[in-house]
């Protein structure tokens, strides 16, 4: 039985090699990554720039996109050094496409994200944080959560306030209805931060109009077919009593407009929110009275601007103050009146940007209602 | 037994006394429901709704299924407001070719869907869901994320011109269900699906090329898809990748609403436009009677069960497949 013996005598030792062998390997690996802020830094000189986002069906995302590729050209790249990582709507696929790219680059990322939704902006930021890279958010963000807690790698977010302008859009209406009579609220995702404060403007404007009624408010998702579908049932359940229609976006709006036009009803005031190309002319056709434009293809050029210029070190985040760091995005109210001058301005060519002008169009930092 | 016949007698009624008992209901609640112009309404939105579902019937009634609606729907609709433009923009020259162009496009992605399912072996419900991906990556790369605009008052009449209080498109959708039910009653093709729904092996085994009658029905479903694309066009004047969102569901739900057995064999397009319409008085009538938003995907749900509860006959399945 003595082979039995030897063999298991020889299978221990070999095992306990096996252990000190990686035991060696695993300090080795710990000793080399002791070395690596001095690879970061090198990296940082031409980092990749990526933009996380929805996906493009959506003309708003299609800025957002449009806008980075904008900003990427202006560094004499091609569009295709953008990258795309396009997570159709889940925080999931957010988070895992982020950190696939993070461990393909390592520190030398520049990334412009919408992280889908609040929750998810915490691992997005912890994980470009941990690799060394940088990002800029968008949109989603839970308040307890500051680029400035983070150092120079969480370096800004932008945000829009939809209350006010949404308020403005409202009061367009109500005079357009003669300050008196029924109006109907067409909203988004009932849980999405726009629909809320959409909503919320048009209820601030109603505090001066007595006479205007709000009849009803019905989410419509933001989907033109469902928007279509609410407005042919509002008009069975108030008929003649509705004198007006607020939409908290643009998409709603054509099918609003079309459920009207079904009808044969041509001059119902309508109000919407975006300043989307198509309703930008329909708002010069006075089809739309008024609508806001966010400027999304800044938003989408100054945010990976913003990533990239901090990564190759031609600003410190962490030296700029607290307005530079959470700060609001531009908002245009677009009318009848001026409808026509701002197609010409913004839609038919988009402005030669500055893409250094990092807060040029800013509208102030992020306040929160505590 | 003469028990069972009674029973098998009244169920096929069940679907349409539901959306009778539907009707009434929300009529009590709010008479304004029940005028001719809501009825109108909801017929606006259920042609392009029918024709996708009658596409769906086809391929439901062989046992398959058939997911790809929303990225057909996107592709036909793109393609046909492509088309329409490049020739012309308007139906009243050469206009009008892109609608068979259209259903050309729906045929082909049919084609190609079918031929997944049946050479490849891969199950219709997987195969036919990643042909629906596929699409709607196709609509966004031809439109760039684009919204393409239809302003031809002739096409636009399908939806501004009434005949008897109905607009045109109602009466095209009533078309194009007529055209279903031929094929289904009086063709070979059509009695070939009800063969290999309710039984493949049967069929197999009386000389029946069940490959080919399978990729036949999902281009026959595509064509209907491009109907339904279409008609969605119509109704909006908007052609987009967004076009196709929501069909899947509509469409699915209709068709098992209207008692068309997930199993294949039995049920029909007639059953189909029942169910087409039991979905839209739902989401015509929650809007009208005041339901709160966020009560209503759920009554949705709940009302959805209901119906097929009633309208099943589950003495054959031992267990819900």
């Amino acid at each position: 039985m003595s082979f039995i013996k030897q063999y298991i005598e020889q299978q221990t030792i070999n095992r306990r090699n096996l252990l000190l062998l990686s035991a060696y390997g695993l300090g080795g690996m710990a000793a080399a990554a002791s070395f690596r802020p001095g690879f970061a830094r090198a990296a940082g000189q031409d980092p990749k720039i990526a933009w996380s986002y929805r996906d493009r069906t959506n003309p708003y995302w299609n800025s957002i996109v449009s806008g980075g590729e904008g900003f990427v050209e202006s560094l004499g790249l091609p569009k295709s050094a953008l990258l795309n990582l396009i997570n159709g709507g889940s925080s999931e696929k957010s988070l895992s496409d982020i950190k696939a790219l993070l461990s393909r680059y390592g520190s030398g990322v520049a990334l412009a994200a919408d992280p889908n939704d609040m929750p998810n902006c915490r691992p997005v930021v912890e994980a470009v944080v941990g690799a060394g890279a940088y990002v800029s958010t968008i949109w989603n963000k839970t308040d307890d959560l500051h680029p400035w807690d983070f150092g120079d790698h969480y370096v800004s977010h932008m945000t829009w306030s939809d209350v006010g302008p949404s308020e403005q859009t409202a009061r367009i209406l109500f005079d357009a209805m003669g300050g008196k009579g029924g109006v109907v609220h067409l909203g988004g995702i009932a849980s999405n931060n726009p629909a809320i404060e959409r909503l919320a403007g048009l209820k601030n404007a109603l505090k001066s109009y007595p006479n205007v009624e709000l009849l009803a408010v019905q989410a419509a998702d933001w989907d033109t077919q469902k928007a279509n579908q609410v407005m042919s049932g509002f008009l069975t359940r108030y008929g003649d009593a509705i004198k007006g229609v607020h939409c908290a976006s643009d998409t709603m709006a054509y099918g609003v407009i079309e459920a009207l036009r079904a009808e044969g009803i041509e001059n119902m005031p309508v109000v919407s929110y975006d300043g989307n190309p198509q309703a930008v002319d329909l708002v010069a056709q006075g089809k739309i009275l008024a609508t806001v434009f966010t400027n999304p293809y800044w938003g989408g050029g100054i945010t990976a601007a913003l990533a990239y210029y901090a990564a190759t070190g031609f600003f410190k985040p962490s030296a700029e103050p607290k307005e530079h760091r959470e700060f609001y995005g531009p908002t245009v109210l677009i009318t009848t009146k001026d409808a026509r001058d701002f197609k010409a301005k913004y839609i038919d060519s988009n402005p030669k940007y500055d893409w250094k002008d990092f807060w040029g169009l800013s509208k102030g930092q992020i306040q929160y209602r505590s | 037994m003469k028990h069972g016949l009674v029973m098998d007698n009244i169920r096929k009624w069940v679907p349409f006394l539901v959306l009778l008992v539907l009707v009434l209901f929300f009529a009590a609640v709010n008479p304004h429901f029940l005028s001719l112009r809501n009825f109108a309404r909801i017929a606006v939105s259920s042609s392009p709704a029918l024709m996708v579902a009658v596409g769906a019937t086809f391929v439901i009634l062989m046992g398959s299924i058939d997911l790809s609606m929303e990225g057909t729907v996107a592709v036909c609709a793109v393609v046909f407001a492509m088309l329409l433009n490049r020739l012309g923009g308007s139906l009243a020259h050469m206009g009008w070719l892109a609608i068979p162009g259209a259903m050309i496009a729906g045929g082909v992605l049919g084609a190609v869907n079918g031929l997944i399912h049946v050479r490849l072996r891969i199950p219709s419900f997987m195969a036919s869901l990643s042909m629906g991906f596929v699409g709607v990556g196709l609509s966004l790369l031809m439109t760039g994320g684009n919204r393409i605009l239809i302003g031809d008052p002739l096409f636009r009449s399908l939806l501004t011109v009434r005949i008897m209080s109905f607009p045109l498109m109602a009466y095209a959708a009533l078309g194009g269900l007529l055209v279903a039910w031929f094929i289904q009653g009086r063709t070979t093709i059509g009695r070939n699906f009800y063969a290999i729904g309710g039984g493949e092996d049967l069929a197999r085994a009386s000389g029946l090329n069940v490959g080919r009658v399978r990729v036949i029905g999902f281009v026959l479903a595509g064509v209907f898809f491009a109907l339904g694309a279409v008609l969605a066009v119509a109704r909006l004047g908007i052609a987009e990748t967004e076009t196709g969102t929501g069909f899947m569901f509509l469409s699915i739900t209709s068709v098992v609403v209207g008692g068309t057995a997930l199993a294949g064999g039995s049920g029909g397009v007639w059953n189909t436009l029942v169910g087409v319409l039991i979905v839209n008085v739902i989401g015509n009538g929650m809007v009208v009677v005041g339901l709160p938003d966020y009560l209503q995907d759920g009554v949705l749900g709940l009302l959805v069960i209901t119906a097929v509860y009633l309208s099943m006959d589950r003495r054959g399945l031992s267990f819900a497949r």
